[in-house]
């Protein structure tokens, strides 16, 4: 049985400005002490996602609006506000990406660390510090008990980030979420980070969630990725297949986005345009008006996840390693069309907005030059 | 410190008034540029009682039409240089020559005339633009400071970069909210592109923004040097983005430069302690690598610039100086960056014992599976790279990895065939 199982999960917001379509019906499992890859830019739903399973959405905006979150047997959306708050750091942690919002500045390290830790586990103070004093040395801050008497702003970011990662795991969480964890360090030290990330669940066998827009970190750290666009997983896939064998045009567009190693100089191919505006109800696929092989069916109808081409038929297996690659696509690209970033077919034309000019094509901006409108520009 | 850093061209060209030379000099020289903030105590009597040294002794040059990527961590200096350059901070002590005129001891006039040559995009595009102010007012204000056209003339240019940068040219009246974060940072490009000017300091351009969104405005940047013979100082701690838009790369540590490289030679061949560590920490997203490839932990955080490290800055940290015994050089001994390679310079000791590393081929993506035998040095068989990176998974006849050659890779990386391990 997963671990988690979240079901067709709704989220949305109620603005003075009108509803945000955070979340619009997403599914996936998870296993015991599996890494999942959520991949997406900003606005996509991907942290909403993690905020909704720990029931910690801003009140009173934001709101489960439909499907169900399973985790280890209980139903999270339903169950009792109590029962959640012991649910949360004991049975799942999630670490942020700023560490000092986490952190409470006005209190030393070792009072927050021996508070968690007195909160969950009925222990004594005396055992309290000496657990926090462990978990200093173990992420591997030096002096630690110097440090334990120091305030989070003298720690630097690194240091605070591998501070939250302690008290996090130091409870045994079957789950870990980690939310863009190492967006705000810099690279050396997200190379700190992450390999203490990985040890640590890798070691007590918890199973981790990483939130993060940037492939190179999920290509290292997960073995599984959805990806997600506009509230919708587009494409879920063991890491190793989104990588070669992207089948969504949207993953396609975000792999050739970015310089690859060894193809440095070969020209990037932008994703065209600008994330849709979620205060309109989605309608159709939400990547269609950016979107290179797009049919017309895709201006109505949003597909759903099916098996790309290739993949056993039959059984889809949603969790574990053997994940089948699943994409939402009417008109998914070819390998050679994903290694090209662009549709091959002789005489393909994107298909025309519904009710538009069909010989018009692209709608573009008066005055604009032809490679102003490769750039992908307004 | 002052070691003559050349581009390609090479060789200090004299200062003001050699006319004739203008097309093979350097566009800008940068010599031994030191900038340090000053720290002070005390309210009434301020005192000084320290410096934070951001920049301590910078020397290098920007030929005409190049991309120089600069390189670094946080507090490395990199965007106090960018911003020396333009004359944004006074320099502590150095040369900062552009186009024949030290901007270092500019004042008044003359340095507001020089202005024009130099522009500057910033990395925030949410902060960086007056929210009061509309798209077209925006761009048009340095015309406005330089006094550049009459009203007419500007309406009509405001209309043409807006086109330029791929915005619509009717967006002229609207207000940077009414923009998403990269239409806004067009704005900042066609802003920066209004007076015409030589060089363009990019301070992480494309960092706040959406991967997507970050291609747009990189082929934007690369199309528009193409056009207008731009010049550009891309300063990134993104060695990715990096790699791809320069020509060549500084790698900045503690104000100082470590390393510099033509682009393509410091990603395969880095020299320098720190900028193997700093290739190595960079994700590959490209999970094969990513599995091959093992990081170089640096331990603890960057000392703090107010009081560096003695001798070279790194030493502290490197990896390299553990190995070969803690030598006392390191701390005692600034190292001067010395050409190693043509154009390829490194300020470090023991440069020589980083070429053909393990270190260096696990940074570089070349080295074998951790777990491998030991790898091989050397320069990679050309004749590998066509190996297709395509791989299945069939978990009911092979045991092993079935190999699925396609044709047309997605990555065309280098990637050197592994014998299958047990």
């Amino acid at each position: 049985m997963p671990l988690l199982e979240v079901r067709d999960l709704v989220v949305r917001f109620r603005t003075h400005e009108g509803t945000i379509h955070a979340v619009n019906g997403i599914s996936f499992d998870l296993e015991p002490g599996e890494r999942l890859g959520l991949v997406g830019e900003s606005g996509c739903g991907k942290s909403v996602t993690n905020l909704a399973i720990l029931r910690l959405l801003p009140k009173p905006a934001g709101r489960i609006e439909g499907g169900s979150v399973r985790f280890d047997g209980m139903d999270l959306v339903s169950l009792p506000e109590s029962e959640m708050r012991d649910l949360r750091g004991k049975e799942i942690a999630m670490i942020f990406q700023d560490p000092m919002t986490s952190l409470n500045p006005v209190l030393t390290i070792e009072e927050q660390m021996v508070e968690t830790i007195r909160a969950h586990r009925g222990v004594t103070m005396a055992e309290a510090r000496t657990r926090a004093l462990e978990l200093l040395e173990m992420v591997g801050i030096p002096q630690p008990e110097k440090r334990l008497k120091a305030f989070p702003h003298q720690f630097s970011g690194g240091m605070r980030q591998r501070v939250m990662i302690a008290m996090a795991l130091s409870l045994e969480p079957k789950l870990m979420i980690a939310d863009e964890p190492t967006t705000a360090l810099d690279v050396t030290i997200q190379a700190q980070v992450l390999e203490l990330l990985q040890r640590l669940t890798s070691e007590a066998g918890t199973a981790l969630i990483l939130i993060t827009h940037d492939l190179g970190v999920v290509a290292g750290m997960t073995s599984r990725i959805n990806v997600m666009y506009a509230g919708f997983i587009v494409e879920t896939a063991a890491t190793e297949a989104v990588f070669e064998r992207p089948s969504h045009p949207y993953t396609v567009g975000l792999l050739h986005s970015i310089p690859h190693v060894g193809g440095e100089d070969a020209e990037l191919i932008p994703i065209e345009g600008v994330p849709p505006d979620q205060r309109h109800a989605p309608s159709g696929c939400p990547f269609a008006p950016r979107c290179a092989w797009r049919v017309e069916a895709c201006w109505r109808e949003m597909p759903s996840l099916a098996p790309v081409a290739g993949e056993p038929v039959g059984r889809v297996v949603t969790s574990g390693p053997e994940t089948t690659h699943q994409a939402a696509c009417h008109n998914p690209p070819t390998p050679e069309e994903a290694a090209g970033g662009q549709p091959l077919r002789p005489g393909f034309v994107p298909a025309p907005p519904p009710g538009s000019d069909p010989v018009a094509g692209t709608p573009g901006a008066p005055g604009m030059s032809a490679a102003a409108q490769r750039e992908g520009g307004q | 410190m002052s070691a003559n850093i050349g581009g390609p061209a090479g060789g200090v060209a004299p200062m003001a008034g050699a006319t004739g030379e203008a097309a093979s000099r350097p566009l800008v020289e940068v010599d031994d540029l030191k900038v340090w903030f000053p720290i002070t105590e005390g309210l009434i009597r301020e005192r000084r009682v320290g410096d934070v040294r951001a920049v301590d002794g910078v020397t290098f040059q920007l030929a005409r039409g190049e991309t120089l990527g600069l390189v670094g961590e946080s507090g490395c200096g990199k965007s106090t240089t960018g911003r020396a350059i333009i004359r944004l901070y006074k320099p502590t002590s150095g040369r900062i020559v552009f186009d024949g005129v030290d901007l270092a001891s500019a004042e008044g006039k003359d340095l507001r005339a020089m202005r024009r040559k130099m522009q500057m995009i910033f990395q925030d595009p949410y902060a960086s633009l007056n929210p009061r102010m509309t798209a077209g007012g925006i761009i048009a204000e340095p015309m406005d400071v330089h006094g550049i056209g009459t009203k007419a003339e500007r309406r009509e240019r405001i209309r043409e970069l807006l086109a330029t940068v791929g915005l619509n040219p009717d967006f002229a009246d609207r207000y940077p909210h009414e923009f998403s974060g990269g239409q806004r940072q067009r704005i900042g490009v066609a802003r920066a592109l209004a007076v015409n000017p030589d060089l363009i300091v990019a301070d992480e351009p494309i960092s706040a923004l959406d991967v997507s969104i970050q291609a747009q405005i990189i082929n934007l940047l690369e199309r528009l040097q193409g056009q207008f013979n731009l010049t550009y100082l891309f300063i990134a701690h993104d060695l990715s983005v990096v790699r791809h838009i320069s020509d060549r790369i500084a790698v900045m540590y503690l104000g100082r430069i470590v390393e510099l490289a033509p682009s393509r030679e410091l990603n395969m061949e880095p020299l320098h302690p720190y900028a193997v560590a700093l290739l190595s920490a960079v994700p590959v997203p490209n999970p094969k690598i990513e599995h091959r490839r093992r990081r170089i932990i640096l331990k603890g955080d960057v000392p703090s610039p107010v009081n560096p490290p003695t001798g070279c800055h790194f030493h502290t940290r490197c990896w390299l100086r553990e190995r070969l015994g803690n030598p006392e050089r390191c701390a005692r001994e600034i190292p001067v960056l010395r050409e190693l390679a043509t154009a390829h310079e490194v300020s470090c000791h023991f440069a020589e014992e980083v070429a053909g590393s393990r270190e260096q081929l696990q940074a570089t993506g070349r080295g074998e599976a951790p777990m491998g035998p030991t790898p091989v040095p050397g320069p990679i068989d050309p004749s590998l790279l066509v190996a297709s990176p395509y791989v299945t998974k069939e978990p009911d006849q092979d045991p092993g990895l079935a190999e699925l050659a396609l044709p047309g890779e997605l990555h065309p990386h280098g990637e050197p065939k592994l014998p299958d391990n047990p």
